[in-house]
């Protein structure tokens, strides 16, 4: 109960957070969370 | 026993910065540089009596470069002779209305006050908070290793007030300035920089916003052209037994058990060294040079990751006339949320069109012994330039781009250009790299976005391979003349430590 609260919140959090964004904005946040894959592995190097 | 203490793959700032700081620990250093001249982008050539700068056209932040000088034990003032630059930069905006922006942040905030009162008052606030964050960078962040968390925890016990501004490095650029200044005239008249950061100012981390007003700290040109850093890098090393050698290309890092020990040239001569030193781009040195069955799998993931940073094409003009141009720089803009459009439609696109806008560098304005008698040099480092160009290339395009871009660049910013044009050189993101052999062309080496800084872009001290340290914009703290000296100090002061 306490996992699917915390998905329901996470969820609510984003969709209205990414209401709350303009589009600049929005890009600048896509830009840098489709880096964070390779976050870890760029550290090795 | 080796041939060398230290071997150094490139004569650019950060390759002589570290090589001069290492003689001066008394090792004995070799500088391999393939090409025929030193600098990297920090150079000048000559072509029929007019000298161009290849890149880096003004010096800003010469507080950082004077302290390599000083560690060397004389002073860039000593080593240089610099000429102030006054006004820091004229912006022609895309309208036609131009703002200049003196060194004076008096003078800078009473020209906005012009077109806007409110932001003129407001320009002492973003200098203020700008002015806060660069005290804090310079003295935590730009000459102290970012390799390891280690290292970041340190930079910020060492200087908390980093983490007051901590908002600068998740916002963008344009985020900054909007919050600072309301008017679209002078949004647009502070909106050029972000390129400094080598991205547009949607994607650009905020903290690049402090260049606008970092460079009223003082901007200056070095007589004779840009080359005048290097030289005297080399100058100062060469007292200290330094040793460097032109035209030699160096293909492969020599490795044994995971340790660096020396480079093979392209001549087949093998040079061992205990140490080596990268001032190239480090995806080039990691991938070609070294070879992806040297490293562990992740930095091999991790390497691949790397994006390129953006290429700009530079327009080298002589002319024989003195061009209708204010001071050393002139800045042709356009709106902050044009310049996005141009990265979105155009540069992702592969596109590059012909009204450019970009940063117009009268060098013999500050330094008339770079042309001969009654002529100029103007250097136009244009907008952003894709490597690829759609359905074309930029060999094919360059001849009707150069006519074009002089037609359009006199009839918008410089009047008369067309008719005094005396020798035109195009160099295009494909020159570049094969000039500089800077892959992609690429003018900082790697993107410089948050999750390319610090302990995302390649370490000084390599986590792969034992005895090789990189220098350069490949590493922290990233591309720019001051910073790439900056990372020679960091890698010298690493190397004194471990080595």
């Amino acid at each position: 109960m306490k996992r699917i609260f915390a998905i329901v919140v996470v969820l609510g959090t984003s969709v209205l957070g990414s209401h709350m964004l303009n589009d600049s904005k929005k890009r600048f946040f896509k830009e840098l969370l489709k880096q964070v894959p390779y976050l870890i592995p760029r550290y090795f190097v | 026993m080796a041939d060398y203490d230290v071997v150094v793959i490139g004569a650019g700032c950060g390759g002589l910065t570290v090589g001069a700081l290492l003689a001066k620990q008394g090792r004995k250093v070799l500088i391999f540089e393939q090409s025929d001249r030193i600098g990297g982008c920090c150079s000048t050539f000559e072509t029929d009596g007019y000298k161009f700068d290849l890149g880096a056209s003004l010096i800003e932040d010469a507080g950082v470069i004077n302290w390599a000088f000083e560690r060397l034990g004389t002073t860039l003032w000593d080593e240089v002779k610099l000429t102030p630059c006054d006004p820091t930069y004229t912006v022609i905006l895309k309208d036609g209305t131009k703002i200049r922006y003196p060194i004076s942040s008096e003078k800078s905030a009473q020209e906005i006050g012009k077109i806007s009162p409110e932001d003129g008052k407001q320009w002492f606030a973003y200098a203020d908070y700008m002015q806060g964050f660069l005290d804090a960078a310079l003295e935590g962040f730009f000459t102290a290793p970012a390799n390891t968390l280690g290292d970041m925890v340190r930079m910020f016990a060492k200087t908390p007030k980093l983490l007051k501004y901590g908002a600068l490095f998740f916002s963008s650029y344009q985020d900054v300035i909007k919050k600072y200044f309301k008017n679209e005239k002078i949004r647009e008249s502070l909106s050029y920089q972000t390129l400094y950061g080598g991205l547009p100012p949607e994607l650009c981390p905020g903290y690049i916003a402090m260049i606008p007003w970092s460079e009223h700290d003082g901007i200056y040109y070095s007589k004779g052209g840009m080359i005048g850093i290097p030289d005297a890098l080399l100058r100062c090393g060469k007292k200290l037994g330094m040793e460097v050698r032109l035209n030699a290309l160096v293909e492969k890092v020599l490795i044994r058990n995971k340790r660096a020990v020396g480079v093979a040239l392209s001549d087949g001569t093998e040079i061992t060294s205990d140490i080596v030193i990268s001032d190239i781009n480090a995806k080039k040195l990691y991938l070609e040079m070294i070879g992806e069955e040297h490293m562990p799998w992740l930095a091999r993931i991790g390497v691949k990751s790397y994006e390129y940073s953006m290429a700009t094409p530079m327009f080298y003009l002589g002319v024989d006339y003195k061009p209708p141009l204010e001071g050393h720089h002139t800045l042709a803009t356009i709106p902050m949320d044009e310049m996005n459009g141009y990265w979105w439609n155009e540069y992702s696109k592969n596109h590059f069109p012909y009204e450019q806008f970009g940063i117009i560098s009268w060098t013999s304005g500050s330094d008339p012994s770079l042309a001969p008698k009654d002529h100029h040099v103007i250097i136009l480092t244009l907008a952003l330039g894709p490597y690829r160009l759609s359905g074309t290339s930029w060999d094919k395009e360059k001849t009707i781009l150069m006519e074009k871009i002089i037609d359009y660049m006199s009839k918008k910013y410089i009047p008369g250009l067309v008719d005094h044009v005396k020798v035109a050189i195009l160099s295009t993101p494909l020159d570049f790299e094969r000039s500089l052999l800077s892959p992609e062309g690429a003018i900082y080496a790697l993107r410089q976005d948050v999750p390319h800084t610090t302990v995302f872009r390649p370490a000084a001290k390599s986590k792969s391979i034992q005895g090789l340290y990189l220098v350069g914009a490949s590493t922290h703290p990233g591309g720019g003349v001051p910073t790439v000296i900056a990372s020679g100090m960091i890698a010298a002061d690493l190397i004194e430590k471990y080595e």
